[in-house]
């Protein structure tokens, strides 16, 4: 088994990781499965780094191991804590979101295809996955209309947007990739305020709520 | 010569799957007693049942058709066909040069097509709501199990399941494929529902969905129906190991190998009973309108196994 088929298995592991953050409707247990699958994204950082010989890599996978593996996760389930809400209210069926899902895969395999550049073709499929990844927390965020799923949406496609760039770049100084992490993190510590907010004058986390006028 | 000797095999597969098939069933309710605490039946229970039925005298309802009294045998004759077809003992078809894994599918369709149609000739309105139920069930987790197949088949660039086999086997299609992988886990799903287990059907509990056609049945036929039930569930774990888990299959037709398949194959569905049972008794039950959510999501990871086929991954 070569690297970059261990590459591409683990991969497809993210696709089925992030179809359980969309799916779990257990709000504690779907940051489980973000901070599950971020576990695969440091896996795939690390075999990528070991394949292709990417010092930075190491670096980049430690940062990503501590945010997002424990800080988001951590960060989310404190909010949940404090606003007490476990369940996710009414939701599309899971049914047909595994289907948009499939589509969404389909259309990023689609989108890839006609890509030539030298240091991608082997990597094709994880660049295809890390497309249809970010598509699938887009998915997550227009679906959903939970607040903190819309969140943990966001961090899908942050997860997405990261594999890309470790795809692509993965001798970018780890710099970068502190920088995007911090921005990330802020990002999803004022999210997180903000729902508390947001459960605090409104009672509920459900976006769509957010109409209602308040004098 | 060597056709003789492969319908040969063909028939000691179906004689296998016959004489197992109540063994494997009892099997599967004492693991539920056990994991109950409760005392249950004797293993050897189904054994017992199926010739104290054969023994009593048979009530067929008056305005009953030929369809109810020769469906128990139909089904019987279909569900020994696809014991002959699907490669249980030898990495080779025994009836391949007549039937494929198309083949294999459209007998399941036979098989529940006549289920349901007695169900509904016994004018009982029981078994015809137990009928329909067979039949959505059927609707519902055939797309899988078809597409599933298709992938597979694709991958090994033949529909004969015992080619199939072989080059699971040999690992020319390999399980790091995630094609693969996806493929067995959405098939795993569609064989646990089409053995009747407990989210979708208690098979304690006779009318429930999938025997419920069986509400008018007495006798004989309702002996040789459970058979048939029982042989069916084997048949389906059969057709899952053939084409995912063909390890210990005889590559070569002899005497010990075939010894040695045989203890392979009854030692591979019983792990597959006792992971059943495991599952079965971790859930509760389901509702049969919430059922497509389950199946819908089975049929998308077939789906995105096709999807992954496509892309080459």
């Amino acid at each position: 088994m070569s690297g970059t088929s261990i590459v591409n298995a683990l991969a497809v592991l993210l696709i089925l990781t992030s179809m359980l953050v969309v799916e779990t409707r257990k709000l504690r247990t779907a940051a489980y499965m973000y901070s599950l699958q971020s576990l695969v994204l440091v896996a795939i950082f690390l075999s990528l780094a070991v394949f292709m010989e990417a010092e930075p890599l190491y670096i980049w996978s430690l940062t990503a191991l501590v945010t997002k593996t424990f800080l988001v996760p951590y960060l989310i389930i404190r909010t949940l804590k404090k606003v007490g809400i476990q369940e996710e209210g009414r939701a599309p069926e899971t049914s047909s979101s595994v289907f948009l899902a499939v589509c969404l895969v389909a259309l990023s395999f689609a989108v890839v295809e006609p890509f030539h550049m030298q240091a991608l073709l082997k990597l094709k499929v994880a660049l295809a996955v890390s497309i249809a990844h970010f598509l699938l927390g887009l998915l997550c965020i227009l679906a959903r209309k939970n607040a903190l799923k819309q969140i943990l949406g966001y961090c899908l496609m942050e997860n997405g947007s990261h594999l890309t760039l470790a795809i692509m770049a993965y001798n970018a100084p780890e710099t970068v990739e502190i920088g995007i992490l911090t921005d990330a993190i802020f990002a999803v510590l004022i999210m997180t305020i903000i729902a508390r907010r947001l459960f605090q004058d409104f009672g509920t986390l459900d976006t769509d709520k957010l109409t209602l006028l308040k004098g | 010569m060597a056709g003789n000797k492969l319908l040969l095999i063909g028939l000691v597969q179906a004689l296998l799957v016959l004489v197992v098939a109540p063994f494997f069933t009892g099997f599967s309710r004492t693991l539920r007693a056990k994991l109950h605490s409760r005392k249950g039946p004797g293993i050897l229970q189904n054994y017992r049942d199926i010739f104290k039925l054969i023994k009593r005298q048979e009530v067929v309802p008056a305005q009953a058709s030929w369809v109810f009294r020769f469906t128990p045998y139909i089904v019987m004759a279909t569900t020994l066909l696809m014991a002959m077809i699907i490669p249980i003992l030898i990495l080779q078809s025994p009836l391949g040069m007549a039937a494929d894994l198309i083949a294999v599918v459209y007998l399941f369709a036979v098989f529940r097509f006549f289920f349901a149609l007695a169900g509904l000739d016994s004018g009982s309105g029981f078994a015809g709501i137990g009928a329909s139920r067979e039949m959505a069930l059927a609707v519902l987790v055939e797309p899988t199990i078809i597409l599933v197949l298709f992938v597979v088949a694709l991958l090994a660039g033949s529909t004969d399941l015992g080619t199939i086999s072989q080059k699971v086997a040999a690992g020319e299609i390999s399980y790091y494929s995630p094609a693969v992988w996806l493929g067995m886990a959405a098939f795993a799903i569609a064989t646990f529902v089409e053995t009747g287990k407990l989210p979708f059907d208690l098979a304690e509990a006779e009318q429930e969905i999938q025997e419920g056609p069986l509400t008018e049945y007495s006798g004989r036929s309702l002996a040789i129906l459970k058979w048939s039930l029982y042989m069916k569930q084997v048949v389906a774990i059969a057709l899952f190991l053939a084409v995912f888990f063909p390890f210990g299959s005889a590559a070569v037709v002899s005497a010990s190998s075939l010894l040695v398949s045989v203890a392979t194959f009854l030692l591979k569905v019983a792990g597959f009973y006792v992971v059943a049972a495991l599952l079965e008794n971790g859930m509760a039950r389901l509702l049969l309108f919430k059922t497509p959510a389950v199946t819908w999501v089975a049929f998308g990871i077939a789906l995105l196994s096709f999807v992954f086929y496509l892309a080459n991954v």
